[in-house]
């Protein structure tokens, strides 16, 4: 008897641990992805950024720390631009989005799929080509700036292509649907009863919505607001195509550094200053809306 | 109509106005007509019963009295006062959701405490009401819980408590137990009565189950495709249905066609056997009428036994016993086939084949629309 539940309990032990291996497995392939294309060779671009020397002599490393005080005095004027037309592109592209989401989860009935691929159809088109066809929209003897002439908000010979608010408007545009889509996700998962609950609990629609409506939506507000500031703030083609030297973002930088001027050292430094700039800001923020609560 | 000045009548003595009144109420959603131009009052302090299948209406007119829908047609008052047009925001009444709709993202205290938030009421008082209400649904100390922290019977009393904190003139609740298993929702309905009585606020209970609204409420109106098929109490509607669809809602019935042979008397033909229906229940100007009467009412004797006045003769066709209980299908000499249920008293039962004599008394013969 002993023999016999003994083998038993081995297999069942053995079928225990290959049950407890499956999850493992299941994470070997984008963890292996992840490990290759991300932690490695940002393990590399950690390197790069200490190293000193120049593309000619070929590049050393040396704890050269020296090459993060570039994006703090060089280029500070770029950093401090990237962060303020990528929060600016936010907030516009927040406040045109969320009314479409709304409408679309809410009132979109039969035309819900249709309203959502209209918002994907830019998506269809290069993000260049898209971007070169705005140059063409804001061109100075185009219809907006005559249209913004018309009405006095731009002055008689003043143009808005090659502005910083042609670089916003770039961004805010093609940064649309990464605001939208989480947007209409989390609010057309809102059960209406909630909404019919606040009313009959004497909220009025207003209050209705600051109470409930928004608070519930706010995983969608999160994660659109995160997919648009963090890479509208390393963007340089909106910067490039609709702006000039004098609107070049922190990723205008970087790019000239890499592809122009082949300072891997200093580009690298500078590349990680950014993403540090942008965790110290996300970090506080998803603290502070509190987004934890929902997803549990 | 008759039903419906029945009562309320009795509002209409003592000059109070009913809890509710809905007066011609008409509901379309496009072609569809939902609710049928229906007229009820509910009495202060009720436990009001809306029952009827799913698609009956019952649910659409809930919530025209909450103001989640507007009536195409008629009047809704509260107490007296015309509340047709008025946003739910603006109505005296407070709504427990099927769904039960609680905030996920606030704590159990502030969904209790949402429209005395609303209501721009004090911290102190705030926190005193809470206290008592979830006193009252007994789940004191869940106060900083989420409501997904709570089981499914727990959020039910949550979305009670949040609604019952307002003092709502009238409580509607949208088949507030459908979500419950078995065991719960019995016990919740038993809770549910010991809270009306407590707080003394008139329910509105929609239902799809016959019992539970048998259980709970003191009056109940059957619907039926959008109209009123009965008002009454429990044991009104159940002894005294008035219409097939009540007849067979409620419970089961034999029913049976019969010519009326003199309608003082209560007397009637069926197939040429003569039967006796309940005092005053017949129809005056009618000649053909359909009759009922309830298998538990009818009494299965060896034949020539027979102590009530009605009797049908029949063979019996099967018998299945329930252990508190043996149904017995009889196929009638009339050539009809009537169910009987009879109590196990302990007396020995009838075998298939057996000659037997059904007999069931006038006051438990009803008849139907």
């Amino acid at each position: 008897m002993t023999a016999a539940t003994l083998n038993r309990s081995e297999k069942a032990a053995a079928a225990e641990r290959r049950r407890r291996r499956v999850p493992y497995l299941l994470l070997l392939p984008g963890g292996l992805w992840l490990i290759f294309f991300y932690i490695l060779p940002m393990l590399q671009l950690a390197g790069t950024s200490l190293k000193d020397g120049s593309f000619a002599g070929g590049y050393h490393f040396s704890w050269e720390i020296s090459n993060y005080g570039a994006g703090f005095t060089e280029f500070s004027s770029q950093f401090v631009r990237s962060i303020t037309y990528a929060g600016l592109a936010t907030l516009i592209t927040f406040a045109i989005a969320y009314p479409l989401a709304y409408f679309i989860a809410f009132r979109g009935g039969r035309y819900k799929n249709l309203l959502l691929v209209l918002v994907i159809m830019p998506f269809l088109f290069p993000f260049l080509l898209r971007t070169l066809a705005w140059k063409i929209i804001l061109a100075d003897d185009g219809f907006v700036v005559d249209s913004l002439k018309a009405i006095g908000l731009v002055s008689h010979n003043g143009r808005v292509l090659a502005t910083g608010t042609a670089v916003v408007a770039g961004i805010a545009y093609n940064f649309l649907p990464f605001m939208t889509l989480p947007l209409y996700v989390s609010l057309e998962k809102i059960d209406h009863s909630m909404v019919e609950a606040a009313s009959d609990l004497y909220a009025n629609p207003r209050t209705a919505f600051r109470r409930v409506t928004f608070p519930l939506s706010m995983p969608g507000v999160v994660a659109g607001t995160l997919l648009t500031l963090i890479p509208a703030a390393g963007d340089y083609v909106n910067a490039q195509l609709l702006g000039t030297p004098q609107q070049s973002m922190i990723g205008n930088v970087i790019q000239s550094r890499f592809l122009l001027v082949l300072d891997y050292p200093v580009a690298a430094a500078l590349s990680f200053t950014l993403m540090l700039a942008i965790l110290a800001m996300i970090i506080p923020y998803i603290r502070f809306t509190g987004t934890e609560d929902l997803v549990a | 109509m008759i039903t419906r000045s029945a009562e309320a009548g009795l509002a209409a003595v003592t000059g109070e106005p009913s809890a509710v009144e809905l007066v011609g109420v008409t509901k379309r959603f496009g072609d569809t007509l939902a609710v049928d131009s229906i007229d009820l009052a509910v009495d202060e302090n009720r436990f009001f019963a809306l029952l009827g299948p799913s698609g009956c209406g019952k649910t659409t007119t809930l919530r025209m009295i909450g103001g989640f829908e507007e009536p195409t047609e008629g009047t809704i008052r509260l107490h007296g006062e015309d509340v047709t047009g008025r946003k739910p925001y603006e109505r005296p009444v407070n709504t427990v959701f099927q769904s039960y709709a609680l905030f996920p993202h606030l704590s159990i205290f502030e969904n209790v405490a949402f429209g005395l938030r609303r209501k721009k009421v004090g911290d102190d008082d705030v926190k005193r009401r809470v206290g008592q209400t979830l006193e009252l649904v007994q789940l004191t100390g869940m106060e900083k819980r989420r409501p997904s922290q709570l089981s499914g019977g727990q959020q039910q009393r949550i979305a009670l408590a949040r609604a019952l904190i307002n003092h709502p003139r009238v409580l509607l609740l949208d088949e507030p137990l459908g979500a419950l298993d078995l065991k719960l929702r019995k016990e919740m309905q038993i809770e549910l009565k010991r809270i009306q009585h407590e707080v003394g606020i008139t329910f509105v209970h929609v239902t799809h189950d016959q019992e539970e609204a048998m259980t709970m409420a003191d009056s109940i109106a059957v619907m039926n495709e959008g109209h009123i098929e009965r008002i009454g109490s429990p044991h009104e509607i159940y002894e005294d249905p008035q219409s097939a669809f009540v007849a067979a809602f409620l419970g089961s019935s034999n029913m049976a066609d019969a010519v009326v042979v003199d309608a003082s008397s209560g007397e009637v033909s069926m197939g040429g056997c003569r039967v006796h229906v309940g005092p005053g229940r017949l129809p005056s100007g009618v000649s053909s009428v359909r009759i009922g009467v309830r298998p538990e009412k009818l009494a299965v004797h060896h034949p020539g036994e027979a102590t009530d006045a009605n009797t049908l003769t029949g063979t019996v066709t099967d018998v299945s016993f329930i252990g508190v209980s043996t149904q017995y299908l009889i196929q009638t000499d009339l050539g009809t086939s009537m169910a009987a249920v009879q109590q196990n008293t302990g007396a020995p039962g009838f075998v298939p084949g057996e000659r037997v004599t059904l007999s069931w008394a006038p006051e438990h013969t009803f008849v139907v629309r």
